[in-house]
């Protein structure tokens, strides 16, 4: 016990002193997840658009995939990236293993089913209402999209937030294809799980502390994206 | 075709082939004369009213309407403007609701702003212009609505039961600016069930029964009826 209450003492100690080795860690993971979702948001809201609003074969398939692959656990996207970018595997070549793009190759496939899901059911229940009052009064078929993304634009921002706390906060894939490489590849969830084996268990709360208050931000964000969305479904 | 026609319909049905929820020959409007679209519950005012506005596609028949010279086929948008029976609002100030139509219209930001503050007096909403266009009433949405579709200066506004849970001081309301919009060439079809001031300015009367749609024109006091097909 005491030694629980000196980490403890000490990880905060950490937080408060703005160790650089501490935030390099806190860096790379927002930076990896940030990139991760700056590229899975275009096509996750393209591919949610198309579901919601085209009607094609295989539109049910496609929908219980991404609802399927919501359910894949990290470690096996981990796994499954690994074959592919080890050297001896098809996509060896590009030379990823054990990088922050390969990170980010990870929390993005890792996002897209997340993002695709939320976003669909969010686009799927705006108002018929909106599309027809947008296209008769001389919007174009651009410009109605755009208008359906604005009426449901606290779904879409909740949907956002959602697939961002799962990725920031995931650890197979990261451990997996990064490595948990010393001021490279290491972020916060890599390191807690693999520094605190080694003992360091300030370093490990200290770190826990950020992702637990950044999980509390996150979903009283989702909390109030959630109120907001309803309130204007609603009307 | 007949050039002093607005609307023409042919052979329009709806519905299943085996039994149709309605079935128009041949109708034309004029466009001059108001219209009071009657029929229950069911009778498929709604849907004809839609595939006027080219939102639904009939089973079969054709529509056609005659704008600037040229016959279209419905959606003819920003000319033949439908509003539903509790109109949309968009999930933005009744100001910018205004707004994104002129703009969709294809005006420059300034000159869209302009028109929103025109409409916006026009409707007497100008109070409520900052306010969410979803926290109005249903007479001051109707309003909105109505204010939206003019500012595109359509040629037809089809509404769909506009007086249906309206109080009769906002049913006024809605009256005089229909009457305005009226007045300024613009074709008016509407449907109600009840009678009301709107209805009372209506000086021709299709109604839907039993599938079948008669035309009446109303002269004065006197009621002429010619039962189509």
């Amino acid at each position: 016990m005491p030694e629980l209450l000196e980490s403890t003492r000490m990880a905060l100690l950490l937080l408060i002193t703005l160790d650089p080795d501490l935030w390099e860690i806190i860096g790379v993971s927002f930076r990896v997840s940030l990139i991760a979702m700056l590229f899975a948001i275009p096509p996750a809201l393209l591919i949610a658009l198309a579901l919601a609003r085209l009607d094609f074969p295989g539109r049910w398939l496609l929908i219980s995939l991404a609802n399927t692959l919501m359910a894949v656990p990290t470690v096996v996207v981990g796994l499954i990236l690994f074959m592919l970018l080890s050297r001896s595997g098809p996509l060896g070549e590009w030379r990823l293993l054990f990088t922050q793009p390969a990170m980010a190759i990870g929390q993005w496939l890792l996002a897209m089913p997340l993002l695709v899901a939320m976003l669909h059911s969010t686009l799927q229940g705006i108002d018929q209402r909106a599309w027809e009052t947008a296209r008769l009064h001389g919007a174009g078929r651009g410009a109605a999209l755009w208008r359906l993304l604005g009426e449901a634009r606290f779904g879409v921002l909740a949907a956002i937030v959602a697939s961002f706390g799962r990725i920031i906060a995931e650890v197979g894939s990261a451990v997996m294809v990064g490595g948990n490489i010393e001021h490279f590849t290491r972020n916060i969830t890599t390191a807690i799980a693999l520094e605190t084996l080694k003992g360091e268990y300030a370093q490990g709360i200290a770190l826990g502390t950020v992702l637990l208050l950044l999980a509390l931000i996150l979903n009283l964000l989702l909390g109030m994206l959630r109120g907001r969305g309803q309130q204007s479904l609603s009307s | 075709m007949n050039d002093t026609n607005m609307l023409e319909i042919t052979g329009l049905s709806h519905g299943f082939a085996a039994r149709p929820l309605w079935t128009i020959d041949q109708l034309q409007w004029s466009g001059q004369d108001m219209v009071h679209l009657r029929g229950d519950n069911g009778s498929g005012k709604t849907t004809l009213l839609r595939i006027l506005a080219g939102l639904d596609m009939p089973s079969q028949g054709r529509v056609r309407w005659r704008l600037e010279q040229a016959w279209l086929a419905p959606p003819c948008p920003g000319r033949v403007i439908y509003l539903h029976q509790s109109p949309y609002m968009f999930d933005t100030s009744v100001f910018d609701n205004l707004g994104l139509a002129a703009r969709w219209h294809g005006l420059a930001r300034s000159d869209a702003q302009q028109q929103a503050r025109r409409m916006l007096a026009w409707c007497g909403l100008e109070k409520q212009g900052r306010q969410r266009a979803r926290s109005l009433s249903g007479g001051e949405r109707l309003r909105l609505a109505l204010a939206r579709a003019w500012l595109l200066k359509p040629r037809v506004l089809l509404l769909d039961e506009p007086t249906a849970n309206l109080d009769a001081l906002a049913i006024a309301e809605v009256d005089a600016l229909v009457a305005d919009l009226s007045r300024l060439g613009c074709a008016v079809l509407l449907s109600a069930h009840h009678t009301s001031l709107l209805t009372d300015r209506c000086r021709r009367r299709w109604q839907l029964v039993d599938g079948i749609l008669q035309e009446s024109v109303l002269v004065a006091s006197r009621e002429s009826e010619r039962v189509l097909r």
